[in-house]
């Protein structure tokens, strides 16, 4: 090993592709003879399909088919399995198990009803606005309030209890209800596949956050063996989620061009990023606490109700940080779901832990005012030392420097605790704070590393770079136990043909595709080592221990020879690899990452203007690999907690369960102009216990514990508490 | 997959505004003003612009659509185009030049940012056909003989991305900004500019650091 690049930072490797735009994503593949598809998609949010006329638009010029329930060949479905994450490379998951056009039912708005396919995009975008479909509506459930009403709520699992959280104990107490909106990802590059068939072979390039399971799933319902698919994602313009499993438009688009024969390329509208590929299902989350005397926390019991499809259950987890972050001797943790009328939500961001810490990190607020405490001393007092879920000790847990850190930085001391007694001409000041928190997680990963004759590596692995700076980071690896440049590393991710990678999700691609790539390193420089001292090497019958590894060189004492040259010796090409790494077995630690917001906002009376004005954060996710590319990660988590805490809610019609606000200009996102002055100090202490870099993972944190500092310290600027997201100005002034 | 070339900025503005275009000036809605200040950044247009046009079509158009003639990225282009086709959608379908986003298709998100005659748009509000005569300067056509345009090296240098979706519409916005006279140069007035150009990735502080560096590298070429 030579120079340290691990924890440098670094410029990405693919950053000339991404300012040139030669990256290419999956609608950048003009194939010659391809043809466009444009879906058909349900108005009424329940009911059945009566008639399909596609006459019209069947006779419009360029148009080669339209695919329906009627006439689309059979499919099958994937296995119905949670996800094991140790089975994740065999995975083959979808949130929503209903194929595409498998029967005349709709369950929801947006659902496809028809697929339009054509020579070009004109023509089938055309086409597809004449196709006449008539249903038969039925009253859909439309809100989650109907839903827990008319059907009752099911039990969402993921529970925890611990005590006896129903005692009446403790001298304070609060009974406090929050509540989130659905959230959209929304990712830049709307979900796309570009799918041909060859030879009785599928080939795609899909928007995905995870091309082996993709693969995997393409497989099940073409019926074909796995090896006869293959998945790319060279690029993928972020997905936050939204791509981590297939959706039905990726299905539909591989049986388009297996009807037509053809290349077929399909990029949903953006109207349709809101219903069919996923969501953030909206929550009711009642939380009760109580304290002794010394404001000590003794009593939690946080009860979390989401919407699902009616389709699929799915669980957002609000409660899985409640259990650990604070000590607290009894403890409840539920999740129930309720059935609406919606396409079936998945994980987004931080799953469970971000409307969870909303809740949370509200309500230890409302609990440090209730004690009287200042609201930082408050959690200092109560942090968690060890984890107390499941009675293990934390393997790195920096969270009292955290907090103590970004105060500093923030200069929390000036806050006056009173209630709008900060002002700064005609702007009230509020001082918040929230904790963030997240899992670190270590998966199942392989990697290739190949050294070869001309000097150069290569580095292969079926796992992504969703813009988090995998490619660097996979390339900072090697290069560090190579010792070659990063420049003689080439790096190729994002296909379904490489050694097995995970899906891009839960904040573990870092730590998991580091142990893999060094085993694969360390195996191919073993190799070396072999040919170096073979009889007609450079090193004949040396000692392979005695060969150190330096600079791309073999060295043994004055004796040093390039790994190029040891190759070119044996008239050899390569020296490769192949390692897959597992997961931690047996942990004696629980792994979690931790972290502090700190966030000033100002409240206009006069104009009713609510802004957030600074944010200051400190996060302790273990080593950085790339501060450069991991900082961006973090600032980019809290733009989207702002969003979480300001903007975002994806609305419904309550009369007809329609989305009301699926577009980029009524679902506000955070632009340049909302930006506050954003500090991220990262603490960069390696967690051993999970791997040998020490390294947790950083991408989802951010956004955990972000809403809550918003509405906190819009609390102390204007005294109103306001416990359902967004917090617009309109809640403000009621 | 690895560069590391170290790319120096000798970026030189090299063209004057098209005469053909400027009867597009008042139809899409840009002041006169900024179109001839933006005009010195498009990178060598005009030359090329005079010579023959590569012919994408050499049929005559079949109903329903339009001959037009393109000059993209300094290179004159022939096609037919049906008259519903949008901008965004013919440079990428038929000239393959994919580099342009889309993000929404709704003039709403700012990726399918690039510069007409000198002036950002957003060519997913912009049927093609109205743009026959006209030069188009797209994130392909930024940098000269492989080396960088500042935008583009400062996005680089600051991280001023993640995914990369959303960069090429921030960089031609950037480079429009830039060259804006009426667009101030403190941090709150680029903010504001740039606001047409969401980042779902929220990468906006790397963005605004790297606009205000490039400034100071266009500023010392110019
Ligand atoms: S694609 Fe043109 S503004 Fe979004
Ligand atoms: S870099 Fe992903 S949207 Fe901006």
């Amino acid at each position: 090993m030579s120079e340290q690049l691990i924890g440098t930072a670094m410029r990405r490797i693919d950053g000339r592709q991404k300012v040139t735009g030669a990256a290419k994503y999956a609608a950048d593949h003009p194939l010659p003879g391809m043809l466009y598809a444009y879906g058909v998609y349900s108005t009424v949010a329940s009911g059945k399909i009566v008639r399909i006329d596609d006459q019209a638009a069947k006779a419009m010029p360029g148009v080669v088919t339209v695919l329906h329930h009627g006439n689309l060949p059979t499919l099958h479905r994937t296995p119905n399995a949670p996800l094991n994450v140790k089975e994740i490379l065999h995975a083959s998951r979808v949130d929503e198990h209903r194929l595409p056009f498998e029967d005349d039912g709709v369950y929801y708005p947006g659902q496809f009803v028809a697929l339009v396919v054509a020579n070009t995009f004109e023509q089938a975008r055309a086409a597809a606005h004449k196709v006449k479909v008539e249903y038969q509506a039925k009253d859909a459930v439309r809100s989650l309030a109907q839903g827990l009403k008319t059907k009752g709520a099911r039990d969402g699992g993921r529970g925890h209890k611990r005590g006896d959280p129903n005692a009446e104990v403790g001298t304070q107490r609060i009974d406090v209800t929050y509540t989130t909106p659905v959230e959209v990802h929304n990712p830049m590059e709307m979900h796309a596949t570009t799918a041909w068939w060859e030879d009785g072979r599928l080939y795609v390039y899909e928007s995905s956050q995870g091309v082996l399971n993709h693969r995997n799933l393409l497989a099940n319902v073409f019926d074909l063996p796995p090896e006869r698919v293959e998945v790319r994602a060279p690029f993928i313009g972020s997905g936050f989620g939204s791509k981590l499993w297939p959706w039905p438009h990726a299905i539909a688009a591989c049986a388009a061009a297996k009807v037509t024969g053809k290349p077929v390329q399909l990029v949903l509208p953006r109207a349709q990023m809101f219903t069919t590929v996923g969501h953030r299902p909206d929550t009711i989350q009642r939380m009760r606490m109580a304290t002794d005397a010394n404001g000590k926390l003794v009593s939690i019991r946080h009860e979390s109700f989401n919407s699902t499809s009616t389709l699929d259950p799915y669980t957002e987890a609000c409660g899985v940080v409640t259990k650990n972050l604070y000590s607290c001797p009894n403890v409840l943790v539920s999740h129930s779901i309720a059935a609406v009328n919606r396409g079936t939500p998945t994980s987004m961001r931080a799953p469970g832990a971000a409307p969870g810490l909303f809740a949370l990190e509200s309500a230890i607020d409302e609990m440090a005012l209730a004690v009287g405490m200042d609201p930082l001393k408050f959690r200092q007092l109560n942090l968690s030392t060890t984890d107390e879920s499941v009675q293990l000790p934390w393997s790195s847990n920096h969270l009292p420097e955290a907090i103590n850190t970004a105060a500093e930085r923030f200069g929390w001391h000036q806050r006056d605790p009173r209630v709008g007694a900060m002002r700064e001409g005609d702007e009230l000041i509020g001082y918040g704070m929230g904790a963030c928190n997240w899992d670190a997680f270590q998966v199942p990963a392989e990697a290739r590393v190949t050294l070869r004759s001309d000097g150069s590596a290569l580095v292969q692995c079926a796992v992504q770079d969703v813009g988090t700076g995998t490619y660097t980071i996979v390339a900072q690896t090697v290069a560090q136990l190579t010792g070659l440049p990063v420049d003689k590393i080439e790096v190729e991710l994002g296909s379904s043909a490489f050694p097995p990678g995970p899906v891009s999700g839960g904040s573990w691609v870092t730590s998991s595709i580091m142990p893999a790539l060094a085993g694969a390193t360390r195996q191919a420089l073993e190799r070396l080592r072999g040919y170096a001292v073979a009889a007609s090497g450079p090193f004949a019958d040396g000692d392979v221990q005695a060969l150190t590894i330096e600079g791309g060189a073999l060295v043994n004492g004055e004796q040093r020879v390039s790994f190029a040259d040891v190759l070119k010796s044996q008239k050899l090409a390569r020296a490769e690899g192949r390692f897959q790494s597992g997961m931690p077995v047996n942990p004696t630690h629980s792994f979690r990452s931790f972290g502090a917001h700190f966030v000033e906002v100002r409240w206009d009376p006069g104009i009713s203007r609510l802004r957030v004005a600074r944010v200051v954060s400190a996060i302790d996710v273990g080593k950085v690999v790339n501060p450069l590319a991991g900082r961006n990660q973090v600032e980019g988590a809290i733009v989207m907690g702002l969003g979480m805490a300001l903007f975002e809610a994806g609305e419904f019609d309550p009369r007809s369960g329609l989305p009301a606000n699926n577009n980029y200009a009524e679902y506000v996102v955070p632009v340049h102009a909302d930006m506050p002055e954003i500090e991220v100090i990262l603490l960069d202490y390696p967690d051993y216990n999970l791997n040998e870099f020490g390294a947790r993972g950083m991408g989802e944190i951010g956004v955990t514990g972000l809403a809550a500092a918003v509405a906190n310290a819009v609390y102390h600027a204007t005294g109103k508490r306001i416990r359902s997201l967004p917090i617009t100005k309109e809640k403000l002034m009621a | 997959m690895t560069d590391s070339s170290k790319t120096v900025n000798t970026f030189t503005p090299t063209v004057e505004a098209i005469e053909t275009s400027r009867r597009n000036f008042l139809k899409f809605g840009a002041s006169g003003a900024a179109a001839v200040t933006l005009s010195g950044v498009l990178p060598g247009m005009a030359a090329q612009a005079l010579a023959q046009p590569a012919v994408i079509d050499a049929h005559t158009p079949k109903a329903g659509e339009r001959r037009i003639r393109l000059t993209v990225n300094g290179v004159a282009q022939e096609l037919n185009v049906a008259t519903n086709a949008i901008l965004l959608d013919v440079l990428r379908d038929r000239l393959q030049l994919t580099g342009t986003k889309k993000g929404c298709d709704h003039g709403q998100c700012g990726a399918c940012t690039l510069l007409v005659n000198g002036v950002a748009i957003n060519s997913c509000l912009s049927i093609a056909v109205q743009h026959d005569g006209d030069a188009i300067t797209t994130i392909e056509g930024l940098a000269q003989n492989g080396t960088l345009h500042p935008v583009q090296e400062a996005f680089w240098e600051h991280d001023a991305y993640q995914c990369g979706y959303c960069t090429s519409g921030q960089i031609m916005s950037a480079v429009a900004i830039l060259q804006d006279p009426a667009i101030g140069r403190d941090d709150a007035s680029v903010r504001e500019a740039m606001s047409g150009n969401i980042c779902r990735c929220g990468a906006y502080k790397n963005i605004l650091a790297a606009v205000q560096s490039a400034r100071g590298k266009m500023a010392r070429v110019g």
